[in-house]
């Protein structure tokens, strides 16, 4: 299924934050979003999940609109968010903050999938009854993609996943969103780390002020001058 | 030392009443960010709502216990879902006002309603007590004190082990977290508020046992909640339940006191809320978030 969004605007009160967005994710597709602080990448991810009102245009997932729906209904339809800096319940255990991710699912396979997800990342099986906000930077993000992954979404948004956390660290996720890439879940990256999303991804957009600059295969990104200049620094 | 056991097992009996009252408002506040001052007016329609059952009926107010919870839970579902949702996110004084406002349109009617007649409720065992080891305890506020604790101890297990008690926990972390994996946020703070509502009601209901009715009557318990929940931590079951018991028991001690100020006698019950708010500064200077508090993040 394919994901749409369509000359989306939206914004705070008064302030426009993102002007006519569009943008593509396709079915199994890894997607980077690039661009630098308040360019307005989280207020867009915040626009998908219904979080931000949106002003104006459309977001589709396969056949349905789900522009104005509200956050529930869009976690139900399998767009499913990870957000800017984990965002945990603290104090809730690791096990609590994994069934909090299935809270709308009502199907008897949770158990099975909290198994799953931990086979995905055995070090919250050691941390597994500790609180969630007492847990190192690295283990809180995994905390946060697992408890995205526990929605079962079919389309995973990750923002500024690599925020704060060691080189190290950033490989070790991104070969776990590989593995999670592998079962079939497409997945938009948000990143100031533009270097790491363009060679991770399939294909990528620049979000410059609110806008979409600049978009195509994320390798040609990665050569292209004027993203060098601005991103990469060379 | 009889006269300390008394004290004690009197203070206690009293606490734990005191608890389930702080407990609804402690969870209001500490979920939704919510001073809620309708809390004493959803004590006094729980315990109408007893009083009415017990005059028409003959029910006994212990069987009113649950049907006020339910009733005083679904009316307070709908007052958070109607009303209150619209300022929840809005700065306190907001809050406060509305449920202020609340209060006196739910006091008024019950003025209506019921007049400003003092009422009370007779059971067979109103007077009736017993002697342990010298200590008196009357049957009816043992009752309420064992119905308080084992609804408090039901309360704890339902927001530890259910899921939406678990949402409601993730709710008062972070509540844009909470919608990104689906919760309905307006649901969850009318069950909250709901909850704070049954409690009181619940609590309202017990207190025809004990205490005469009048339209008011809920407005010093609602002050003593707030004491009770600052005194044992805001927000938490553990602070109600150990703020509760301390408040009863701080307050049953201090009717042995005798004093003379300015050349005003005070002495016994005169004295019980005086000593209680003199301990509560104590705590707020030596140990602010409560007792038992955890302090915020």
């Amino acid at each position: 299924m394919s994901f749409a969004v369509t000359n989306l605007s939206a914004g705070y009160g008064d302030t426009r934050i993102l002007w006519d967005v569009s943008l593509e994710v396709g079915d199994g597709e890894i997607v980077a979003l690039i661009g630098s602080n308040g360019a307005g990448k989280s207020t867009l991810l915040g626009a998908i999940s219904g979080l931000v009102d949106l002003w104006s245009g459309s977001v589709r997932f396969g056949e349905r609109e789900l522009a104005g729906l509200p956050p529930d209904q869009i976690v139900s339809a399998g767009v499913v968010q990870v957000p800017q800096g984990r965002r945990l319940f603290g104090s809730l255990t690791v096990r609590e903050n994994l069934l909090m991710g299935a809270y709308l699912r009502t199907d008897s396979e949770v158990e099975a999938d909290l198994e799953h997800v931990l086979g995905l990342l055995p070090r919250l099986r050691e941390r597994y009854g500790y609180l969630a906000g007492r847990l190192s930077g690295g283990e809180q993000q995994m905390v946060a993609i697992a408890r995205g992954l526990m929605a079962r979404p079919k389309i995973l948004l990750i923002d500024e996943m690599s925020l704060g956390l060691a080189p190290l660290l950033v490989d070790q996720l991104l070969e776990i969103m590989q593995q999670i890439h592998a079962t079939g879940v497409a997945i938009c990256m948000v990143e100031q780390d533009v270097q790491t999303a363009l060679e991770f991804a399939q294909r990528a957009y620049v979000l410059e002020t609110g806008r979409i600059t600049l978009s195509g295969p994320a390798h040609a990104l990665l050569d292209d001058p004027s993203v060098k200049k601005a991103y990469l620094g060379v | 030392m009889q006269l300390f056991l008394q004290n004690l097992v009197n203070g206690i009996l009293s606490g734990g009443i005191l608890a389930l009252v702080a407990l609804g408002f402690s969870l209001v506040y500490g979920i939704m960010n919510i001073i809620n001052l309708a809390h004493g007016a959803y004590i006094m329609l729980g315990a109408y709502l007893a009083w009415q059952l017990f005059t028409s009926f003959h029910v006994d107010p212990m069987l009113s216990v649950p049907l006020a919870f339910v009733v005083l839970f679904a009316f307070g579902y709908v007052v958070q879902r109607t009303v209150i949702n619209r300022v929840v996110r809005a700065p306190v004084l907001a809050t406060f006002l509305l449920t202020f406002a609340l209060s006196l349109v739910f006091v008024t009617i019950a003025l209506f309603i019921w007049t400003g007649d003092t009422r009370g409720v007779q059971t067979s065992y109103a007077g009736a007590n017993f002697t342990l080891a010298g200590v008196t305890v009357p049957w009816a506020k043992l009752l309420t004190l064992v119905v308080a604790l084992v609804i408090t101890g039901l309360l704890y297990l339902w927001l530890h082990r259910s899921k939406t008690g678990r949402a409601i926990r993730a709710t008062s972390m972070d509540v844009g977290a909470a919608q990104m994996v689906g919760v309905r946020v307006a649901h969850v703070y009318g069950i909250t508020y709901g909850l704070g509502a049954g409690l009181a009601g619940a609590a309202g209901a017990l207190l025809t046992l004990s205490y005469p009715l009048t339209p008011t009557m809920g407005d010093p318990f609602l002050i003593k909640g707030f004491v009770v929940c600052v005194l044992g931590g805001l927000g938490s079951v553990e602070g109600a339940l150990v703020g509760g018991l301390v408040y009863g028991i701080i307050s049953s001690f201090a009717t042995q006191f005798d004093v003379t100020i300015l050349g005003q006698h005070l002495s016994g019950t005169g004295l019980q809320d005086v000593v209680a708010l003199i301990v509560l500064l104590l705590v707020l200077i030596v140990r602010p978030r409560g007792l038992v508090g955890r302090a915020t993040a």
